[in-house]
């Protein structure tokens, strides 16, 4: 039960704070339609947080948003973030908060400078004595380089007006302290999504999170599950959203936040400068693991994808290489095919290797210039600046439509390729001979829908160590 | 009162400890290593940090400090390095240290289980008893504890046999205090290759080194310099090692001396595991090391033979233990280089070089001819006549510029391998190059996009030249390699 207010439980979005593109205005119908869109499934709101790019708005902007908030809440109560690095500028941010008819003020350690521990208190202990607003405590150590000290927090939960803590440290050890000193006067909130149910089982009366917009119903079906003592169903919830929660916390923040919502349709603009929507923080390739991800838990609909693996006779398989039968019985290439994998996981792989002075030197050094769009060749490596011998090409067999498809080719395939040959010349299957005569181009095939790395890699592993085998077992008398 | 003793300053490399194959002290290389450096130290130290001292048993290191002082013969102090995790060890180690004739003992920081400040003094006092001159060894980024100034004031001025202290650390207010607190009565020794010259310039007494395995001559200049109060020279000289010195301190300091030794002739082989080639010394820190080597003139230029078929051309290389006597077979090499940070202005080449009447040479013309324009291909060179294929389709001006900082980059790797003798003059139109450039769509920092375009072109061209990764290296490293690209965010 909640200890000084009733309302103080359960789950709280840490809501962005849209902007328009280009001027970078707050977009104030973009954060109705957020709102609108996070209160069936949460229990109250938070402005102007972490989140919210709070240090980027001005004194008159936090307050607007209090004002949308309470108008779009519908009676639950929203939880203003006052967080500034003077006191007097929080105090003024707490009274403005109180006005515009915020339930708490949700108020960050100082920064910045660094107060001593009495500075720190002193911050706290002016707001709630001088503002007639509860105040809830926030410990976020990975923007503000310090803890909220736990011999200050045992303090302050002695004034009547300091109802809470977030703690968004992650870091259950000082969540346990504070639970321990305060938590008899105080609600404890988690703030950093990826431990939520380590945090509510230890005892936390509910969250404010970043992405309780995005999926408040998996935290609440969390809580439930919890209380219910269903500790199996609530890992297994938890562990969905792991990623997602990682990549909010870890990644990009905000900006992430921001990312995700405009995939489900709801377009928060850009972030303020300097922080970019892309490219910074959050890098292109994060981002299209949030689309991956979103994908995965059903966020947004997953595109079907009509394509099939390469059959028919190996030889006539080779034809974007301009090399057919007939190239390869004159030139004597070597050519062979591996299958592995099951699901979206199936990767087929089809090897031509053979002499650098033969068609297969020309087609290599052809596709290192790019004939195919989306179809990009890659050279086979161990890791970067671990180039494989025999010289081998990574050639995709189907169009690489967007990042997220070609972060499954650019590392997991290409590496796990790689290590397929290097087992290859360890064990002589494949002959020293060859290191420096030939090259190598494997057509790689793999499920646009694909998403599990490390299993891709097995998939490509085997597949290439299959058609590596096939290609350079000595061919028998009068064989084809 | 002055200096306890009148033999601890000036320039002491921190050894690094040659290993044979089978387990035990390469003691031919070790006297090797020793030979190559004595002419320009004061002083020697045997199993120190870059000595892998952590890595050896106790009877390791009592042989590697006995070769030594046999090999040095009282030419120069030696000052074994004995420290150990217990107090226990530390002891016995420096006691035997002692009775074998060394002039004094290393003594770290306890480390790894992290003693309190008083429990730290308390181990340096029991070392003190055993009447062995003792240097205080401070190195919080491996010891994991630092004294402060409290420590090592009192260690050294309550320890009879209390000689000085080494800093590691970097940290120059802790350098300050100390001279504050204990100057002109111990030793003060700096132990930070990047802030060598900054500390001797303020009244360090020496420094242990772990870059003067590779450069002693180079540090006993700026000691020298600075001892004369010519600041200027000795700045220039710091100035002219830094980036040496900062590949050796933060890439992996023993593998980088052991790697760069074996580049300049000497060959200490490899460091013991958990460190591997191509690890914290990373595959384009060893490049890297090698022109900083090459640039200070430790690396002997010899004549290779390019054996083009119809044609020979004898070039003069800054060849190592790596480099062919002759490169044959030019249908088409491939050559890659992948150079950071930071992770949005990386730049990763893929490289051919071929024959222009082979397949490299079909291919940029063709290519030109039917999807140059559209893919924006861009021939940059014609002698040799080089075609650079961007690895991300360019989409904005952005884009289109940091190409062009890329393409730049390229240019200049080429001129410089013109100038080195890698392409040499006489084959520029024999062969053609195709560099496929990556600029990742985010880069923003033009002049690292041009930089580390300009270290992957010419760390790309080297290996494809001299045909690296061996097939050797690739076997070794297959294991642990680990493509950052492979995992999940």
């Amino acid at each position: 039960m909640p200890i000084k207010v009733p309302w103080l439980k359960g789950v709280f979005p840490a809501l962005v704070t849209p902007f328009e593109r280009g001027s970078e205005a707050v977009d104030e119908e973009a954060y109705r339609r957020l709102i609108r869109h996070a209160l069936p499934n949460v229990d109250g709101i938070v402005t102007s947080g972490t989140t919210g790019e709070f240090p980027y708005l001005t004194r008159e902007e936090q307050r607007r948003l209090v004002e949308i908030g309470v108008e779009e809440a519908k009676g639950k109560p929203v939880v203003a973030g006052c967080g500034a690095s003077s006191t007097q500028e929080a105090q003024a941010l707490a009274r403005d908060a109180k006005e515009a008819g915020a339930s708490a003020a949700l108020i960050v350690t100082p920064y910045f400078l660094h107060p001593s521990d009495k500075g720190v208190y002193q911050h706290f202990y002016d707001i709630a004595t001088r503002v007639d607003l509860p105040v809830i405590l926030y410990n976020i150590p990975q923007v503000m380089d310090r803890y909220l000290p736990r011999t200050v927090v045992e303090d302050l939960a002695d004034l009547p007006n300091v109802i809470g803590l977030k703690d968004s440290s992650g870091n259950l050890t000082y969540t346990m302290e504070i639970l321990e000193y305060a938590g008899d006067r105080i609600d404890v909130f988690v703030g950093h999504d990826e431990v939520v149910l380590p945090a509510l089982a230890g005892g936390v009366s509910g969250m404010i999170l970043a992405s309780a917009q995005v999926y408040p119903e998996v935290w609440q079906e969390v809580i439930r599950l919890v209380k219910a003592g269903q500790v199996e169903q609530a890992r297994a919830k938890q562990r969905e959203v792991q990623k997602l929660s990682r990549i909010f916390c870890r990644h990009g923040g905000g900006v992430a936040v921001k990312a995700a919502l405009k995939m489900m349709g709801l377009d928060m603009g850009p972030p303020r400068r300097p922080l970019k929507s892309v490219g910074g923080a959050l890098m292109h390739e994060t981002r299209a693991e949030i689309r991956l991800e979103l994908e995965k838990v059903g966020r947004i609909p997953i595109k079907g994808t009509a394509f099939q693996y390469p059959d028919g006779a190996l030889a006539a398989r080779f034809g974007d290489l301009e090399i057919g039968a007939d190239e390869i019985a004159a030139h004597d290439l070597r050519v062979g095919s591996g299958v592995a994998g099951q699901g979206v996981n199936k990767v087929q792989i089809d090897l031509i290797a053979g002499g650098k002075e033969t068609p297969l030197g020309d087609a290599y050094a052809l596709q290192v210039t790019y004939p195919f769009h989306r179809r990009e060749a890659l050279t086979a490596i161990l890791e970067p600046a671990l180039t494989v011998r025999p010289s081998t090409l990574l050639l995709p067999t189907l169009a690489q439509r967007n990042l997220r498809q070609a972060n499954m080719i650019y590392g997991p395939a290409q590496s796990a390729l790689g290590r397929a040959i290097v087992d290859a010349l360890e064990t002589e299957q494949i002959p020293r001979q060859s290191v420096d005569e030939d090259v190598m181009v494997a057509l790689v095939t793999i499920h646009p829908r694909a998403m599990d790395r490390h299993a891709l890699a097995q998939s490509v592993h085997a597949a290439a160590s299959e058609a590596i085998e096939q290609a350079f077992t000595p061919r028998a008398e009068g064989e084809e | 009162m002055g200096y306890k003793t009148d033999w601890f300053k000036g320039i002491f490399p921190a050894l690094v400890t040659p290993f044979t194959p089978g387990g035990g002290v390469d003691e031919l290389a070790y006297r090797e290593l020793i030979r190559f450096v004595l002419p320009h130290v004061d002083g020697v130290v045997p199993c120190g940090t870059t000595g892998e001292f952590s890595y050896m048993s106790t009877k390791e290191r009592m042989r590697a400090v006995e070769i030594c002082l046999d090999e040095v013969a009282g030419q120069v102090p030696v000052l074994a390095g004995t420290g150990c995790t217990t107090t226990r060890e530390t002891v016995a180690l420096t006691a035997w240290a002692k009775d074998a004739g060394a002039d004094g003992a290393l003594v770290v920081a306890p480390y790894f289980l992290k003693p309190s400040f008083n429990e730290v003094y308390d181990h340096f006092r029991a070392v003190d008893e055993i009447g062995l001159p003792m240097v205080m060894y401070n190195i919080p980024q491996c010891a994991g504890t630092h004294f402060r100034w409290w420590t090592a004031e009192g260690g050294l001025l309550d320890f009879e046999n209390a000689i000085g202290i080494k800093d590691s650390s970097g940290d120059l207010p802790f350098m300050e205090a100390m001279f504050e607190k204990v100057k002109g009565k111990v030793s003060i020794f700096v132990g930070h290759d990047e802030v060598v010259q900054p500390a001797l310039g303020a009244g360090a007494d020496g420094a242990i080194l772990a870059s003067a395995n590779l450069i002693p001559d180079i540090w006993q200049k700026v000691y020298a310099a600075t001892l004369e109060g010519d600041l200027t020279t000795a700045q220039d000289w710091q100035q002219k090692v830094q980036k040496l010195v900062r590949i050796v301190v933060r890439c992996g300091s023993n593998q980088a001396c052991k790697e760069g030794l074996r580049m300049m002739g000497v060959d200490v082989g490899d460091s013991r595991h958990p460190i591997v080639p191509g690890g914290a010394f990373r595959r384009e820190d060893r490049e890297e090391l090698r022109l900083q080597l090459e640039a200070l003139d430790k690396i002997d230029k010899s004549p290779v033979t390019y054996d083009l078929g119809q044609k020979q051309v004898v070039t003069d290389l800054f060849a190592t233990y790596q480099t062919p006597n002759t490169i044959a077979d030019w249908t088409m090499k491939v050559g890659e280089g992948f150079a950071g940070p930071p992770f949005q202005e990386l730049a990763h080449v893929d490289l051919l070089i071929g024959l222009a009447d082979g397949p490299v040479g079909r291919a940029i013309e063709r290519s030109i001819a039917e999807w140059g324009e559209e893919r924006g291909l861009r021939v940059i060179a014609e002698r040799p006549r080089t075609l650079v294929v961007p690895t991300v389709t360019i989409r904005t001006d952005k884009q289109r510029r940091l190409f062009e900082q890329a393409a730049e980059g390229v240019r200049l790797a080429i001129d410089l391998s013109i100038e080195d003798g890698f392409l040499p003059e006489p084959i520029l139109d024999d062969v053609v190059l195709i560099m496929n450039v990556f600029v990742h769509p985010a880069a923003s920092i033009a002049r690292r996009v041009a930089f580390n375009n300009y270290k992957a072109a010419r760390h790309a061209i080297r290996k494809a030249v001299e045909g690296r990764p061996t097939v050797e290296e690739l076997i070794a490293e297959k294991a642990a390699a680990r493509h950052p690209f492979r995992y999940a965010p």
